[in-house]
């Protein structure tokens, strides 16, 4: 089955739109103006569901879904985020305690519902729901037991939506995971090109996380730090919301160019704090320098080389074609800036990236980094295609 | 709905957040702000009579520039949207004065003077002036990566970059 990266994006922007019509809601019962920050979609495996959900409590709605789409569809908050939801709707005038106690049930309707309209719409068939169960769990527990099943085998696709309050300090996620097999089946009806073939992901998802931890233990042999890779993903995502997802704060990165089979981009971004921490270990004696400057952006530079060599050649290996970087292109500025001419470029030719997104751990909490590739989704499309099936 | 919060020197502050390749209009005191500007351009416009503001926030020049059908990715056909939806919202197309940033080269392999950056800000110029709408203050180019206020209060685009901090156009 092959699986149409524009129906993908479909999808991803109906997603998106139940998103909206939810952070419309919550603005409206609460009073607090609610921004949808970002919608992705990423197969992901029951690892990447434990980093996802370990170890935080939950609460959640799960509706059953029947006909255009069968399955069940969750929608889970963190406890925290909920309760900070609820604090407002009480706040609110007007607002009793019985409608806050029953907002998440309620958003998760108005979401859901919101969702699957526009999905129907889409498929031309009515897809009807069951009535909401409110669930409170630890970790994963709060995800159907045929949705941790499926993640064991081939994956399950998660929906993010990152909501944020523009002017109180409130963001938080929801999840939504459709049933695997009809949502695949969804995908392929009409394949058109670029397709990606469903048997190929976890061959992706596999080479994703190959690279990430090259890269990490690049960082390992140049710095003598521990290193851990702590999330590693595959998002698709609309372009214009990669920036979004990286965040404003200030980075010091160094941005790559790809050529060979798939081009595209690599970001490698580290903190301040975190760079300085990586400069500093990189140095003779551990010598630091004041702020950020030269010793800073040489040795970012040198690692970033390293770290991105580390990351492709697992590629090229698997893929078996090459794949060149160019020297580094050290940026000291705003992290979604840093993406901004990224995304600018690859939006000449498509609307939607496969982000493959991994944050790596140094040192315990002495620093932290962040490795965004981009590849061309038509040509790494045409690459997972042309893998064996064994791959 | 929106909401109202105490800013520090004690005025009531609405706000509204414009993605990348998004575009929003008000009618009151709502600022606009945007942010991740890199080679992306904004694009601010006021009436004040009408007390309508608009804020673009392109990524690429032209409608040709792409495959994409939305017309806030480009500067042309952005441009275009958002004087229409101002004018819905009662602004007039003569009455409109504009502020734009950004469209900085931020990486070395950008193509200098053809990088996106250069040609979104020499788009932005010749559409502004192929309408008749004056540029009250800009803050193009270089290679700084930006964020965005435009308060119609003062009126003006308050532009914040990572190393020189804030400036009022």
């Amino acid at each position: 089955m092959r699986l149409d990266i524009r129906e993908l994006g479909q999808f991803n922007h109906l997603a998106s739109q139940g998103a909206q019509r939810a952070a419309a809601s919550l603005s409206q019962l609460t009073g607090v103006k609610m921004n949808v920050e970002v919608t992705d979609v990423s197969l992901v495996t029951d690892s990447v569901l434990q980093e996802t959900f370990g170890g935080r409590n939950f609460v959640g709605v799960s509706v059953g879904l029947e006909g255009g789409l069968s399955g069940e569809t969750v929608l889970a908050f963190e406890r925290e985020r909920a309760e900070t939801l609820q604090k407002l709707l009480l706040n609110k005038a007007g607002a009793s305690q019985a409608l806050a106690q029953s907002s998440v049930s309620e958003l998760g309707n108005i979401m859901i519902g919101g969702f699957i309209d526009g999905w129907a719409n889409h498929l031309h068939e009515a897809i009807n729901m069951t009535p909401p169960t409110y669930l409170e769990a630890k970790g994963t527990r709060i995800l159907p037991r045929e949705t941790l099943h499926a993640a064991s085998g081939k994956g399950v696709f998660l929906f993010e939506s990152r909501l944020e309050a523009m002017n109180v300090d409130l963001d938080f996620s929801i999840y939504m995971l459709p049933e695997y097999q009809e949502f695949v089946d969804l995908l392929s009806r009409s394949p058109s090109e670029p397709a990606i073939p469903a048997n190929k992901l976890r061959a992706f998802d596999g080479l994703a996380k190959r690279g990430a931890h090259r890269a990490a233990e690049q960082i390992g042999m140049m710095t003598g730090m521990e290193t851990t890779v702590n999330i590693s993903r595959i998002r698709f995502v609309p372009l214009t919301g990669v920036p979004a997802q990286v965040g404003d704060e200030t980075m010091v990165g160094v941005v790559f160019k790809l050529t060979g089979m798939p081009s595209g981009y690599l970001v490698i971004l580290f903190d301040e704090r975190s760079a300085k921490s990586v400069a500093s270990a990189m140095m003779p004696g551990g010598m630091q320098e004041d702020g950020i400057g030269a010793m800073t952006e040489g040795a970012v530079k040198e690692l970033g080389n390293i770290m991105t060599s580390g990351f492709i050649d697992g590629w090229a290996n698997v893929l078996g074609t090459s794949i060149e970087h160019s020297p580094p292109n050290y940026v000291h500025d705003m992290g979604s800036s840093i993406m901004s001419p990224v995304v600018s470029k690859l939006g000449q030719r498509q609307d939607y990236a496969f982000v493959i997104d991994s944050a790596i751990e140094m040192g315990g909490q002495q620093g932290h980094c962040d490795i965004y590739a981009l590849p061309d989704e038509r040509e790494l499309a045409k690459t997972l295609s042309a893998l064996p099936s064994n791959a | 709905m929106t909401v109202t919060l105490t800013s520090p020197d004690g005025a009531a502050v609405d706000r509204e957040k414009v993605g990348i390749a998004d575009l929003a209009v008000v009618t009151d005191d709502t600022q606009l702000v945007t942010s991740g500007l890199g080679s992306c351009i904004g694009i601010a416009l006021y009436d004040s009579e009408a007390g309508v503001s608009g804020l673009l926030h392109a990524m690429l020049p032209t409608a040709d520039d792409g495959r994409s059908t939305a017309p806030e990715k480009y500067v042309d056909t952005g441009l275009e949207q958002l004087i229409s939806a101002m004018q819905t919202a009662g602004a007039q197309p003569q009455r409109l004065h504009s502020w734009i940033a950004g469209g900085s080269q931020m990486l070395e392999f950008s193509g200098g003077e053809n990088s996106i950056g250069a040609r979104n800000i020499r788009v932005a110029t010749q559409q502004l002036s192929a309408r008749s709408i004056p540029i009250e203050g800009a803050d193009t180019g270089g290679s700084s990566g930006r964020s965005l206020i435009f308060n119609p209060k003062i009126p003006g685009l308050i532009v914040r970059t990572a190393k020189d901090g804030k400036k009022t156009l």
